[in-house]
């Protein structure tokens, strides 16, 4: 029964490992949380500096491929190095977590990714503890995680059901990743809205001169250089003069300012000179 | 409204020529009409009659015993001294007339009645550079320079109230009177405890955008001359301002601690006076970045959701029914024309769909 457990542990261990490693790799953390204030009081310097570390896209990337490998080697091997590298993965986690929710109340852990943007809660350290106490378990089980797989117990998955319970119960990730499945195609990172996400102007252009929209006026601008460049909400506007059937025009693009799958729109107007001649 | 800045005109028509033509009027339903505001310089004065020099010529305006005549406090005619700015709000002669109206009360000789009269009203609102002897150095955001406000001792202990810290680095909002040795303070223009300037609560990344922002509208202004020739460039300080292009914003502005969308000058913008009824439809005339950072409530009437979501210049924020003294008055604002077909519809749902289940209605 206590080798059972034991074997258990090491499933639990590489699926855990495995899961923060892809919501690592798949799931952004939010790139606007860099406030290094709580409550108005600056964070110092040294925890800011360790915090923006462990917020950067290549640190979380490193860590995620990290636990994929430890995550793998588990299931493959019954070495005690993988097994202690393990239990001080989890340890160092664990302090890492219980550090975070006393002096970063307002960041998050990161564990999964961008899944995990929100303060630590205390469910979060105890469940780093639960892991490294199923860590230390899982020193003497005799088994690698496919040996585990191949030949399963009854009571293996009833322990491991259980656990996987457990740990949804205490992980505030997964109302996190319910929401983000609830919404239609968002691959990747939660998206700033269009209508406050701050898009470079180069941006724009790029967007603008490979959309078919300027393939289709592209002849007949008569200027590279825009009357006018403005933006309401989602929207760029970029204003070109044109000459059609030798009347002076305008090229209005209508640029979209989202983060991808950005749409492109153009209409042909009226020179605006013309137009208020005319009126 | 007076007209708009040029250029807005036209962005209104291009705009419109490549998302389709916006809808003519976005204010509340059952939103009272705006006030017919005078801005000027007093030509004459007398107790019974003002004549107020304005862009449009001259402008004659009755005065009772129930005009209220502000100079740094309550005062009579006396105050009204010729070539004093006055900003002055007509009484309000009640519905009645179509369209839900408003019409000015008029005194028999044909003269709109007024109903206050604000005379050299002006407004610091800042970050504080240095602290002398009775006097602050406030930087009030890239486009508005710097200036030094004298605090006398009689209004010293007021601003103390709301501003415990005149220190660096802090933020101030103190209601002025012009004088010919700079803005001197009166009192305080909000009911929070000022904080640190650079102490912004900014909302998630991935915030939604409500269709309809609710917080505090607030005015500014009053220091410089632009309004003695009839408010040419009336209209709103917006605190999400685009940087890129021709849109006119400040570079390095912060996010505000409402969710906004990104605008340009020449914008407009619907603001409803949730105090009071009125709404009318604005024209973005310059960054609000100042506003941006104050995260205070307005309690003018009950207290407003948090953030300055919208600056207004005297008089349309008098035309709106707001009081310049006190300072602020609750408002919805709908920063963009009240049309779904003109949103992205190829992978913007993500972005988007928090933002249109937002408050879309007044």
């Amino acid at each position: 029964m206590v080798t059972a457990f034991q074997n258990t542990q090491v499933l639990l261990l590489a699926s855990v490992l495995l899961a923060a490693c892809l919501a690592k790799l798949a799931v952004r953390e939010p790139v606007a949380n860099t406030s290094h204030r709580v409550h108005g009081v600056p964070v110092p310097a040294g925890l800011a500096r360790l915090t923006a570390l462990r917020g950067s896209r290549r640190m979380a990337v490193g860590l995620g491929l990290g636990e994929g490998v430890l995550g793998l080697a588990l299931l493959m091997t019954s070495h005690l190095s993988v097994r202690l590298a393990t239990t001080v993965a989890f340890a160092a986690a664990t302090w890492l977590v219980g550090e975070l929710r006393v002096h970063r109340p307002d960041a998050g852990c990161g564990c999964f990714g961008g899944l995990s943007a929100r303060r630590v809660e205390r469910r979060s350290v105890l469940r780093a503890m639960l892991f490294t106490a199923a860590a230390v378990a899982a020193l003497g089980a005799p088994l690698a995680g496919l040996d585990v797989l191949r030949d399963v117990q009854a009571q293996v998955w009833l322990v491991f059901a259980v656990e996987l319970a457990l740990f949804a119960a205490l992980s505030p990730e997964l109302p996190a990743l319910l929401e983000r499945s609830s919404l239609p195609r968002c691959p990747g990172r939660a998206s700033t809205p269009c209508e406050r996400r701050r898009s470079p102007i180069e941006e724009t252009y790029a967007t603008l001169r490979g959309s078919a929209a300027w393939a289709e006026h592209e002849n007949v601008i008569v200027s590279a250089v825009p009357l006018d460049v403005w933006r309401e909400g989602c929207w760029r506007f970029v204003v070109f003069p044109a000459r059609r059937d030798g009347r002076d025009m305008e090229v209005v693009f209508a640029v979209s300012t989202a983060e991808r799958d950005r749409t492109v729109r153009a209409a042909l107007t009226a020179d605006t000179k013309d137009l208020s001649a005319v009126l | 409204m007076p007209p708009p800045p040029p250029r807005g005109a036209s962005r209104r028509r291009r705009r419109a020529a490549v998302l389709g033509t916006p809808p003519g009027d976005d204010r509340p339903e059952r939103a009272r009409r705006p006030l017919d505001v005078v801005t000027g310089l007093v030509l004459d004065a007398s107790p019974h009659l003002l004549v107020v020099g304005t862009a449009g010529g001259e402008a004659r305006l009755a005065i009772s015993e129930a005009t209220t005549v502000w100079h740094g406090g309550r005062g009579g005619t006396a105050l009204l001294r010729p070539g004093r700015r006055v900003v002055v709000r007509p009484r309000d002669a009640g519905p009645g007339t179509a369209d839900d109206g408003w019409t000015a009360a008029r005194v028999p000789g044909g003269a709109r009645a007024a109903d206050r009269i604000w005379v050299d009203i002006a407004r610091v609102t800042g970050t504080i550079l240095a602290c002398g002897k009775g006097a602050v150095d406030v930087d009030m955001g890239p486009h508005r320079g710097r200036t030094r406000v004298e605090i006398p001792p009689r209004s010293l202990e007021r601003v103390l109230v709301r501003h415990p810290r005149l220190e660096p680095g802090y933020l101030i909002d103190v209601i002025c009177v012009r004088s010919p040795d700079g803005p001197r303070a009166v009192l305080p223009g909000t009911s929070q405890p000022g904080h640190r300037a650079d102490d912004l609560a900014a909302p998630e990344h991935s915030a939604p955008v409500p269709a309809v922002l609710r917080g505090t509208a607030t005015w500014f202004g009053g220091l410089d001359d632009r309004g003695d020739a009839g408010d040419v460039a009336d209209g709103a300080a917006y605190p999400a301002v685009d940087a890129e292009g021709d849109a006119g914003g400040c570079g390095n502005a912060p996010s505000g601690c409402v969710a906004f969308p990104f605008l340009s000058l020449g914008s407009e913008i619907t603001v409803h006076n949730e105090c009071d009824g009125r709404g009318a439809r604005v024209p973005v005339v310059e960054c609000g970045c100042v506003a941006a950072r104050y995260c205070d409530r307005c309690v003018e009437c009950d207290a407003s959701p948090r953030g300055r979501i919208v600056e207004l210049t005297p008089a349309a924020f008098a035309r709106l029914g707001g009081d310049l003294v006190s300072g602020c008055f609750t408002a919805a604002v709908r920063p963009l024309p009240e049309n779904s077909g003109d949103r992205p519809v190829v992978g913007e749902q993500c972005a988007l769909s928090g933002a249109s289940k937002g408050a879309a209605s007044w």
